[in-house]
C-alpha cells in the first residue's frame, strides 16, 4: 500500500511551559479531503505551522508522501509538493494579481534563481498564471496591484497562489473566513474545482462548508484530536457534541 | 452592486476592469513590457548632451552625474528591488575601482585590452567581494542586514588604510588612462572621449539591470522584498534570492567604481568609506526608491546640487543634510515619488487646476527658504569668518554681516514669503484635491 | 603585571563609556525596533553642550544640565520626528535617523566649527589618584568610573525595582497591551527614547574632555557603538555590557602591547618572505596590534555574525 499523503506521528509542541499540541497521530490518503475543525485556540493553526515547518515539533514526525520532514525549511517543504495558503491574506500586495500568480509559477516551471530568461518572453508562464485566474475566476482584474481587490478577491487570489505551483498537497488555512453567505459558496465551489485530484487539509470553521467539502473531519480540542471519521460519524459522536457544547453541531444542521 | 461581490465574467462592463490588450492599461498597473522607446530617448539625449553643453567642467559634472547614476541603479537593486537596507555599499564600487587602478598600472598583460573593456573587471572585483561577503551577510534581512553592511564596510574602509599594497595608504592609487591600445585610434586622451564611453557604460549597464528585474530571480527577488514568508511558500528560498541580488547589486557597483577609475584616474579610501555609502544612500533615496528609473532622478539632481551649490557656500552639505531629513519626514516616494503623484491629474486632465495655486503657495515659499538659507548663511559668517573680515556676497550683493540692514531685509522677506505661502496653502489643497477627483465641473 | 591592571583600569573606562551609549541605544531598539543611527550624534551634542555651560557656569553644572537638555532634544525628536516616520516602516525609520544623525554633524560644525573645543577636565579632578609601576593613573579616569558604575546601577535599580520600570518592561514587549491597561505608551516610548539620548549624552559629558569634543566624534564612536550591539545581540542590556567591556579590554590591551603580525605568523611556523618589501601580503607581514587595535571590534563582529549571528546574549530569530 502506497504511502499516505500525509502522516503526522505523536506531533507534540510547547512553547516554553505551555503544551500546544499534546500529541497527534493523523493519517491522511492521497486525493482525501480532510478538515480539521476545533474551537477557538485548539492550536489548528499551530498544527498548520509545525507541518508547513515554520517551526519545529518539540517531539514526533510529520512525513509527506512517506518522507521525513524533520529540519526542512518551508521552501524545501514546498518543493517536495506541500502548499498552504494563511489565515491572513499573504499575498503581494504591490504587485499585479497576474504577476502574484506568475511568482507562483516560476519554481514549478523549473527557472530557479536564472537571470538569463525574461519572464515576459515566457509563454507558459503566460499562459499558466492565465489559466489558472481564469479557474479562479480573476481574469479580468489581471493588472490590478493586488493589495486593491476586496477582500474575498484577495482570498480567491491566494488560493490561486497556493495551487498555481502544481502541489499534490494543499493545506487551506481558514479559507472562507470573513466571508458572506454567496462568497462562500463561490469560494467552497472554487476549492473543490482547482483542488480536484489533489490532497486537501483545510482549518475551518464554517461547517457548512466542513459537511460539503470534506471526506473526513478531525476534531482538534486541546492540542488533541478528540475523532476523526466522516461527517457524519463525527457529527454523531458524544465527545466532540460535548466539546462543542452541542449547539454550534446543531445550528449549522 | 456591493462591493463584496465577485467579478462575473458574463458582466464585464460594470466593474473596473482591465483590458489587457491596452497598453496604456498596462503601464497603469506597472505593466512588464519592455518598450524600446524611453531606451533611445535615452541614447540619443546622451549622445548630444555635449553638444549642449560643451565646457569641459560641464562634461566632468555630467560625467560625475552619469557614474553616480550606475551606482545608485545598483543600489536600487538592493534597496528598491531586493527592499535590503546597506549602509556600506561603497566598499563594493571602490574595490572594483582599486581593481581597475591596478589594472591600469600593471601594464603588460593587460594593456592588450582595449580602455572600454576595464569597468568590466570593475564589476567582477564587486562581484567577487559581494561573493564573499553575501555568503553571511544575506542570511538576514531588515536591520540586522544593515547592521552587518555598515561593520563590513567599515572594516574595509578601514583595512584600507593598513593594506597599502591594495588600496595605496594615505594617497590612495592612481593611474593613467592611456595605458591601453588605442581603441580604434582613440585614446582617450580628451574629456569628451572620456563622456562618451561612460554614457555607452551607463547605457549597458541600465539596460542589464533593467532586464535583470524582468528575469525570474529579479521578479522573485520583489516577491521577497514584499513578502518572504509568503515567496518560501512559493519555493524559493528567500535567502538565496537575496544573496543573489546583493552579488548582481555588487557587480554593477563595480562597474560605477571603474568608470570612476577612468574618470578621475585615482581612488582612495574616501571612494570605500561609510560617507560614500552614506551618500549613494542618500542620492538613491531623493530619486525615490523602488520602480526603476526614480534614482536616476536623485542622481542627476544630487550632482547638481553638490558641484553648483558647493561653489557658491560652503554649507551645502548642511543644506543637503536638510533636504534628506525633509524627504524623509514629508515625502518618503522621492522626487520620482513626487512627480508620480501627479500622474493621476494629468490622466483627469485637470493639471492646469493646480498652475495657480502652485505658482501663490510655492514661489512665496521658495522666496522665503532662500531669505532663511540666507539668515543661515549670514550667522555662519558672522560667527566663523575671520575677524575682521565682515563682507560677504550673497544672491549677487555684497553687504556688511555685520551690520543690521541685511538682516532685518532677509528676517522680512523670510517672514512675508513664509507667511503668504502659509496663508495660501490651503487654497492649493482644496485645488489639489478638486485636481484629482474624477468628473465634477469640466 | 602592573602593566595589566594599567590596561584593566583604562579597558574599563573605555568600555563602560562604551556601554552608557549602547545601553541606551538598546533600549531605545527593544522598545522601539528601531536603531537609533543619530545615537552617537547625541552623545556629540552632550559633549558640547556640556562644554559651551562650563564656559559660563563651570563643569558640574555641565554635568547636570547638558544631558537634561540632550534628552528633552530626544525626547523632541521622537514625537515630531520618529513618530510620523514610523508609519512607512522600518527602512525609512533608519534612514532618517541616519539622515539625523548627518544634520547634527552639520549642525554642530554651523555652530561651533571645525575644530576642536577645549573642553578640559575640571581643575578639582585633574590630578594623578595614584601611580602603578610608573604609569599614572588620573583621577579623571577613576571618577569616569565610578559615574558610569552608579548610573548603571541607577538603572538596573529603576527598571527592576520601581513600578515605572515594571512598565517600561512590559511595554518593551507588549506595548498594545500596556496601552490597553490604561498606561500612555506613546509619552512612555518619548521617555525612553529621551533617556537613552540622555545617558548619550551623559557619555558625551564625561568624554568629552578625554576623548575630545570635535565633530568627528559622534561618527568615531557611532560605528564601534553598533559593533557593540550586533556582539553583545541586539536587544540585550547585558549582552551590551559584556560585549562594550571586551571590546574595551580588546583595544585598550591591543594597544599597549605592540604585538607584530610577522611574531605570530612565525610562532606558528610561516617563514618571513625574503623579498618583503616586493611581496604582495607585506601590509599583512608588517601590521601590528595598535595598528588594527581599532578595526578588532569590526572584526569580532564579523566572526560574530559567521558562528553565532544572534550575538552573544541575543534570542535567536523564530
Amino acid at each position: 500500500m502506497s504511502a499516505p499523503a500525509l502522516e503526522l506521528s505523536g506531533l507534540k509542541k510547547s512553547f516554553g511551559k505551555a503544551e500546544i499540541i499534546r500529541g497527534i497521530d493523523l493519517s491522511i490518503g492521497k486525493a482525501e479531503r480532510h478538515a480539521i475543525i476545533g474551537p477557538n485556540g485548539a492550536g489548528k493553526s499551530t498544527l498548520f505551522n509545525l507541518i508547513t515547518a515554520r517551526f519545529p515539533p518539540t517531539a514526533g514526525t510529520v512525513k509527506l508522501h512517506g518522507e521525513d520532514l524533520a529540519g526542512l525549511q518551508p521552501f524545501q517543504i514546498n518543493r517536495k509538493g506541500l502548499s498552504r495558503s494563511f489565515q491572513i491574506t499573504n499575498i503581494f500586495p504591490a504587485m499585479t494579481v497576474f504577476e502574484n500568480v506568475r511568482c507562483a509559477l516560476l519554481w514549478a516551471q523549473g527557472y530557479r534563481y536564472s537571470f538569463w530568461h525574461l519572464v515576459n518572453r515566457k509563454r507558459e508562464l503566460t499562459e499558466g498564471a492565465e489559466a489558472i485566474l481564469e479557474q479562479i475566476n480573476l481574469l479580468p482584474r489581471r493588472n490590478l496591484p493586488a493589495g486593491t481587490l476586496s477582500y474575498a478577491e484577495q482570498r480567491a487570489l491566494e488560493i490561486g497562489i497556493t495551487i498555481a505551483g502544481g502541489a499534490n498537497v494543499i493545506m487551506l488555512d481558514e479559507p472562507t473566513a470573513g466571508m458572506s453567505h454567496s462568497e462562500t459558496d463561490y469560494i467552497t465551489d472554487l476549492i473543490m474545482k482547482v483542488t480536484e485530484g489533489k490532497t486537501l487539509v483545510m482549518v475551518e470553521h464554517d461547517m457548512g462548508v466542513v459537511f460539503n467539502l470534506a471526506d473526513r473531519i478531525s476534531v482538534l480540542v486541546y492540542g488533541e484530536i478528540i475523532a476523526t471519521g466522516t461527517p457524519e460519524a463525527v457529527r454523531a459522536d458524544p465527545k466532540v457534541q460535548e466539546a462543542y457544547l452541542g449547539a454550534a453541531l446543531e445550528a449549522e444542521h | 452592486m456591493s462591493q463584496t461581490d465577485l467579478p462575473d465574467p458574463a458582466r464585464p462592463k460594470e466593474q473596473i476592469t482591465t483590458d489587457p490588450s491596452r497598453a496604456s492599461e498596462r503601464l497603469r498597473a506597472g505593466g512588464l513590457t519592455l518598450t524600446i522607446g524611453p531606451w533611445v530617448i535615452a541614447a540619443v539625449l546622451l549622445a548630444i548632451l555635449p553638444s549642449i553643453f560643451t565646457s569641459n567642467a560641464a562634461l566632468t559634472i555630467m560625467n560625475q552625474m552619469w557614474i553616480t547614476v550606475v551606482f545608485a541603479l545598483a543600489y536600487n537593486m538592493l534597496l528598491g528591488q531586493g527592499g535590503m537596507l546597506s549602509f556600506g555599499h561603497a566598499v563594493y564600487a571602490g574595490v572594483g575601482g582599486f581593481a581597475c587602478m591596478h589594472i591600469m598600472n600593471a601594464s603588460d598583460f593587460f594593456a592588450s585590452f582595449p580602455l572600454p573593456v576595464l569597468p568590466i573587471f570593475g564589476g567582477l572585483f564587486g562581484m567577487g567581494l559581494a561573493l564573499i561577503v553575501g555568503s553571511f551577510s544575506t542570511r538576514n534581512a531588515g536591520t540586522v542586514f544593515a547592521m552587518i553592511s555598515l561593520g563590513v564596510g567599515e572594516l574595509i574602509a578601514a583595512c584600507s588604510v593598513i593594506i597599502v599594497a591594495f588600496f595605496g595608504g594615505e594617497e590612495g592609487i592612481s593611474g593613467d588612462r592611456t595605458y591601453a591600445m588605442p581603441f580604434f585610434g582613440n585614446e582617450f586622451l580628451q574629456q569628451i572621449d572620456v563622456y562618451y564611453l561612460t554614457s555607452f557604460w551607463v547605457l549597458v549597464s541600465a539596460v542589464l539591470m533593467y532586464l535583470w528585474s524582468r528575469t525570474p530571480v529579479g521578479r522573485m527577488a520583489n516577491a521577497v522584498r514584499d513578502n518572504p514568508e509568503r515567496a518560501e511558500f512559493l519555493g524559493y528560498s528567500a535567502r538565496w534570492v537575496r544573496f543573489f541580488s546583493f552579488v548582481a547589486s555588487g557587480f554593477f557597483a563595480g562597474i560605477a567604481g571603474g568608470l570612476f577609475a577612468i574618470n578621475y584616474e585615482i581612488l582612495t579610501e574616501e571612494n570605500l568609506n561609510t560617507a560614500s555609502s552614506g551618500v549613494i544612500l542618500l542620492v538613491t533615496f531623493l530619486g525615490g526608491v523602488g520602480l526603476f528609473f526614480r534614482p536616476i532622478i536623485g542622481a542627476i539632481v544630487f550632482t547638481l546640487v553638490q558641484t553648483v551649490l558647493s561653489l557658491q557656500t560652503e554649507l551645502w552639505a548642511f543644506y543637503a543634510g536638510t533636504l534628506f531629513v525633509a524627504t524623509v519626514m514629508f515625502f518618503p516616494g522621492g522626487l520620482a515619488g513626487l512627480m508620480m503623484m501627479h500622474v493621476p491629474v494629468f490622466k483627469l486632465g485637470k493639471a492646469r487646476l493646480l498652475i495657480l495655486p502652485y505658482l501663490k503657495t510655492l514661489l512665496p515659499a521658495a522666496i522665503g527658504t532662500l531669505a532663511l538659507c540666507a539668515l543661515v548663511e549670514m550667522t555662519f559668517h558672522v560667527r566663523h569668518a575671520a575677524s575682521g573680515d565682515h563682507e560677504m556676497t550673497l544672491f549677487w550683493t555684497t553687504f556688511d554681516s555685520h551690520t543690521a540692514l541685511p538682516w532685518i531685509v532677509a528676517i522680512a522677506i523670510a517672514v512675508v514669503g513664509l507667511g503668504i505661502a502659509r496663508m495660501t496653502a490651503p487654497a492649493l489643497r482644496d485645488a489639489w484635491n478638486e485636481a484629482n477627483t474624477a468628473g465634477g465641473a469640466a | 603585571m602592573e602593566l595589566i591592571l594599567v590596561n584593566i583600569i583604562d579597558g574599563l573606562v573605555t568600555g563602560l563609556l562604551l556601554f552608557m551609549l549602547s545601553a541606551g541605544l538598546t533600549l531605545i531598539f527593544s522598545m522601539m525596533g528601531v536603531l537609533n543611527f543619530a545615537h552617537a550624534s547625541f552623545y556629540m551634542l552632550g559633549a558640547y553642550f556640556a562644554y559651551q555651560i562650563s564656559l559660563a557656569l563651570g563643569f558640574w553644572m555641565g554635568l547636570l544640565i547638558a544631558p537634561l537638555v540632550v534628552g528633552v532634544m530626544g525626547a523632541g525628536v521622537e514625537r515630531y520626528g520618529l513618530r510620523r516616520v514610523h508609519q512607512y516602516g522600518h527602512v525609512p525609520e533608519l534612514i532618517f535617523t541616519f539622515g539625523l544623525a548627518l544634520l547634527i554633524e552639520e549642525l554642530v560644525q554651523f555652530i561651533w566649527g571645525k575644530n576642536q573645543m577645549p573642553y578640559d577636565i575640571p581643575e578639582v579632578l585633574n590630578f594623578t589618584a595614584f601611580s602603578i609601576a610608573g604609569n599614572s593613573i588620573p583621577a579623571y579616569k577613576i571618577f569616569m568610573i565610578f559615574i558610569s558604575v552608579a548610573i548603571f546601577i541607577g538603572l538596573l535599580y529603576i527598571l527592576t525595582r520601581t513600578r515605572v520600570g515594571m512598565i517600561i518592561q512590559a511595554a518593551l514587549s507588549y506595548p498594545r497591551t500596556v496601552e490597553a491597561l490604561g498606561h500612555n505608551v506613546p509619552l512612555i516610548f518619548m521617555g525612553v527614547f529621551g533617556v537613552g539620548t540622555a545617558l548619550a549624552g551623559v557619555a558625551g559629558v564625561i568624554a568629552g574632555p578625554v576623548l575630545g569634543t570635535f565633530p568627528g566624534m559622534a561618527f568615531v564612536l557611532g560605528s564601534i557603538v553598533f559593533v557593540t550591539i550586533v556582539i553583545g545581540g541586539l536587544g540585550s542590556l547585558w549582552g551590551a555590557l559584556v560585549a562594550s567591556l571586551l571590546i574595551g579590554w580588546i583595544t585598550t590591551f591591543a594597544k599597549s602591547y605592540n604585538l607584530a603580525m610577522s611574531d605570530i605568523l612565525n610562532g606558528i611556523g610561516i617563514v618571513t618572505p625574503s623579498d618583503l618589501e616586493g611581496n604582495i601580503f607585506r601590509d599583512i607581514w608588517s601590521v601590528t596590534s595598535p595598528q588594527i587595535a581599532d578595526i578588532l571590534p569590526y572584526i569580532l563582529m564579523v566572526l560574530i555574525l559567521i558562528f553565532r549571528p544572534q550575538g552573544l546574549f541575543g534570542k535567536r530569530h523564530s
